[in-house]
């Protein structure tokens, strides 16, 4: 039996291996770069520090494609669950320190103390951490993460103070959540991902989505994500 | 504002096991809980050496890798510590994965990791949940130990006073309270929380255990309602799935069961529990070719498992036999007994091998070991469980051996007297073989006789002789000891003496016997929870 099956590989399970030994090696490639940094001169350093955020984005695309694939396919479990802001918060912090000090970015964190808000912690923590990955890119010197409470919504926002989003991007992120089918650009993947994912949070009719602005507290863009 | 905290305090005392196949992996866990201040840890590379190392030493945490390359999983090993009791409550497991499957998170409860950390690893994240995972463990420690003695009682009353002082493990102790209001048989009352849970926010479990009360309200139509509306916010939600095809297969549409179970086995596809119960469903629908695909998939998940079962061999068997192919049902059922090493499973292996003879038409083979199967029977205690009876009973008419037939027949009509669909199933096996007449009056007059001692019993008690109803139903009990009538009313009058007399060493004795034997029969029964609640409202 299933003689037609044997002949044709099963592609998933391939994906799904190659995927725990890609995280694996990134992991222990994160981890070298962070422990490893303060050991390097300063000009060493300085080369090296783009590295870990290039590692950090290889680590993103890999999470947001299977995300997007198992969503896809509707065999993603999604956790809803009640998580401190607090704990959410301190977590996402101190994962992107390392990177964080060693670009000279001042990272100010707002938020309301003792917050709890019901979302996919792992999905969720996906998506902040692809928006501070981006902005310490693209920002000068500064950066922002505030998680408040607004009229019944959960609204985290990422703000930068770096020359702002282009109208490209602007225009993307509308067709994103618009639901319109967008032609692939650099900044695509982590969109829909971002844009997908804010979706599938719904609380009494209403549903979570992304923005995204120029301006906010440093003039730079400002990506904002709303979970009800 | 956030700041980051100093725990080294937390972590020194404690002792690690960290479970990885990935040399590079292991000492990168190894530094991270150095520099946490951890010094007590152990590694190990594999499932075996792990649950060695289980079996010597006790550890506050368990670091486990899902993935393990060949041999047990990280799954594998949880279920097998928690199932032999190589961990306690205290420990906490967390698992850590490449990616999150419907099986780590929405598991079954009993088996679920404290935690799972997705891959990459970073200190900043061990570190967090880590210290997240150890203060949840000193919250619930009281809480489980009360719900593993069934002090159910007790069980909510912590949870009513956790609830009220801490506000961020609000969902776990309010999962806590209402499975355990379920397991007590309180269901309006579980009902009510839900529904209160769910006026503030539509959550999964919430939604499902919602459902649950009204399945075991036995109002099928609306459960299967609501686990539907489930699994169309949350297409992965694995609980949801394994209600809806028990929710259609107690309202009797065993297809819809069937489609929900291939859905479940789709998203959990490592479930030895799950595979088994597609290929039992499966095989009753007569839909061979899904069953023998399933029972090949549960023997085969089942190689590293504790949840390995010999049904899965046996159903094979019976597949492959009904196949027309008996030699290698019989091949099977040789590798079965030597796989389990049981008295039980080689009595039902034998019990099919007689199937096997009788439908391949070797009638001399059939009647040898239709007359073995008789005299083992004969030597019982009566602790058989009544499904493996019943195959007994059925194996005994297609061999022509009346009497044994009529015998067990009616021992399983005694010993069940109420269960409608146990008794539905017997006359099913003598209609099958031509016999409804004999099958109804057989059902008939066991029933009878029982509910005359019964009543006989009940009648005593209300005449005030208490004591001789307790000796008329022990004695009962001892010729019948799975009918849970008999045992439900002796404990009752039992407790009734108790609450006359005080508390009496024979009397607890008898009680104690039956919540034992009505717990092996259903673990969910909602009497002994009640029955102990009785008994702990005795005067001293």
């Amino acid at each position: 039996m299933d003689k037609n099956k044997e002949a044709t590989p099963d592609i998933s399970a391939f994906l799904a291996s190659a995927v725990h030994d890609m995280k694996n090696s990134i992991g222990i490639l994160i981890n070298f770069l962070e422990s490893n940094l303060t050991e390097l001169g300063p000009d060493a350093r300085d080369k090296a520090t783009p590295m870990l955020y290039e590692v950090k984005r290889v680590n993103d695309n890999l999470v947001q494609m299977l995300a997007i694939y198992k969503i896809g396919n509707q065999f993603y479990p999604f956790d809803l669950t009640e998580n401190s802001i607090d704990d959410f918060v301190r977590e996402i912090v101190e994962q992107n320190k390392t990177l964080l000090d060693y670009s000279g970015i001042a990272l100010d964190v707002d938020l309301d103390e003792g917050l709890t808000w019901y979302f996919d912690y792992e999905l969720i923590s996906g998506v902040i951490s692809h928006a501070l990955n981006n902005a310490t890119h693209y920002t000068k010197d500064k950066l922002m993460l505030s998680v408040r409470e607004e009229n019944g919504e959960l609204v985290m926002r990422v703000e930068d103070n770096g020359s702002g989003y282009p109208s490209n991007v602007l225009e993307t992120g509308d067709a994103v959540n618009k639901g319109v089918n967008f032609a692939s650009g650099s900044t695509g993947l982590g969109l829909y991902f971002s844009s997908m994912v804010a979706k599938l949070h719904k609380n009494c009719g209403k549903t979570g989505g992304i923005s995204l602005e120029n301006g906010g507290k440093f003039g730079g863009s400002c990506f904002i994500l709303r979970l009800p | 504002m956030y700041t980051p905290s100093d725990s080294t305090s937390l972590f020194a005392g404690k002792s690690f096991l960290i479970i990885d196949d990935f040399p590079g992996m292991r000492s990168m866990l190894r530094e991270m809980l150095r520099t946490f201040g951890t010094k007590n840890i152990d590694t190990v590379t594999n499932g075996k050496e792990a649950i060695a190392c289980l079996e010597k030493n006790k550890y506050d945490v368990v670091l486990c890798d899902y993935n393990l390359g060949s041999g047990k999983n990280g799954q594998h090993i949880l279920e097998e510590a928690k199932f032999r009791g190589l961990i306690g409550l205290a420990t906490a497991w967390i698992i850590i994965t490449a990616e999150k499957t419907a099986d780590l998170v929405f598991g079954a409860a009993e088996y679920m990791p404290d935690d799972y950390i997705i891959k990459p690893v970073n200190e900043a994240t061990m570190k967090s949940r880590l210290e997240k995972v150890l203060a949840r463990k000193e919250m619930l420690v009281d809480i489980e130990k009360a719900a593993c003695d069934r002090n159910y009682n007790h069980t909510i009353a912590l949870c009513d006073k956790a609830l009220a002082s801490s506000k961020t493990s609000a969902t776990e102790l309010q999962r806590i309270k209402t499975s355990t209001l379920l397991t007590m048989g309180r269901y309006d009352r579980a009902q009510q929380e839900f529904e209160l849970i769910l006026a503030k926010r539509d959550i999964p479990w919430a939604k499902t255990g919602l459902g649950k009360a009204a399945f075991y309200k036995g109002e099928h139509a609306r459960a299967q309602q609501l686990f539907r509306e489930v699994i169309n916010e949350n297409p992965a939600y694995l609980e949801a799935h394994d209600w809806l095809a028990k929710s259609y297969e107690a309202a009797g549409e065993l297809e819809e069961a069937q489609r929900a179970l291939v859905r479940c086995t789709e998203l959990s596809p490592n479930s030895v529990i799950r595979q088994k119960n597609l290929g039992e469903l499966a095989h009753k629908r007569g839909d061979l070719e899904i069953a023998e695909n399933a029972f090949r998939k549960t023997i085969k998940l089942g190689q590293f498992s504790i949840h390995k079962t010999p049904l899965a061999y046996l159903g094979l068997a019976k597949i492959c036999s009904e196949n027309d192919n008996p030699a290698e049902a019989l091949q099977i059922l040789k590798d079965t007994c030597k796989e389990f090493e049981s008295a039980e499973t080689s009595f039902h292996a034998k019990v099919v091998e007689g199937m096997v003879y009788s439908k391949s038409g070797d009638l001399a083979n059939a009647g040898k070991i239709s007359r073995e199967v008789a005299e083992l029977v004969k030597a019982d205690d009566g602790h058989r469980a009544s499904s493996v009876m019943l195959e007994a009973a059925q194996m005994f008419l297609a061999t022509g051996n009346k009497e044994a037939a009529e015998d067990i027949a009616r021992t399983i009509i005694k010993n069940n007297h109420e269960n409608a669909e146990l008794l539905a199933q017997v006359n099913d096996l003598y209609s099958q073989a031509g016999m409804s007449d004999q099958g109804e009056e057989l059902v008939r007059k066991s029933r009878q006789e029982v509910i005359a001692i019964n009543d006989r019993g009940v009648i005593l008690a209300k005449e005030g002789k208490l004591d001789e109803a307790i000796r008329l139903l022990s004695d009962a009990h001892t010729m019948l000891p799975n009918n849970k009538r008999i045992m439900i009313n002796l404990s009752n009058m039992a407790v009734m003496s108790m609450r006359k007399n005080g508390r009496n060493g024979d009397m607890m004795l008898i009680v104690d016997e039956c919540l034992r034997q009505v717990a092996k029969l259903d673990p969910k029964d909602k009497w002994c929870a009640q029955l102990r609640v009785a008994l702990d409202a005795l005067p001293a």
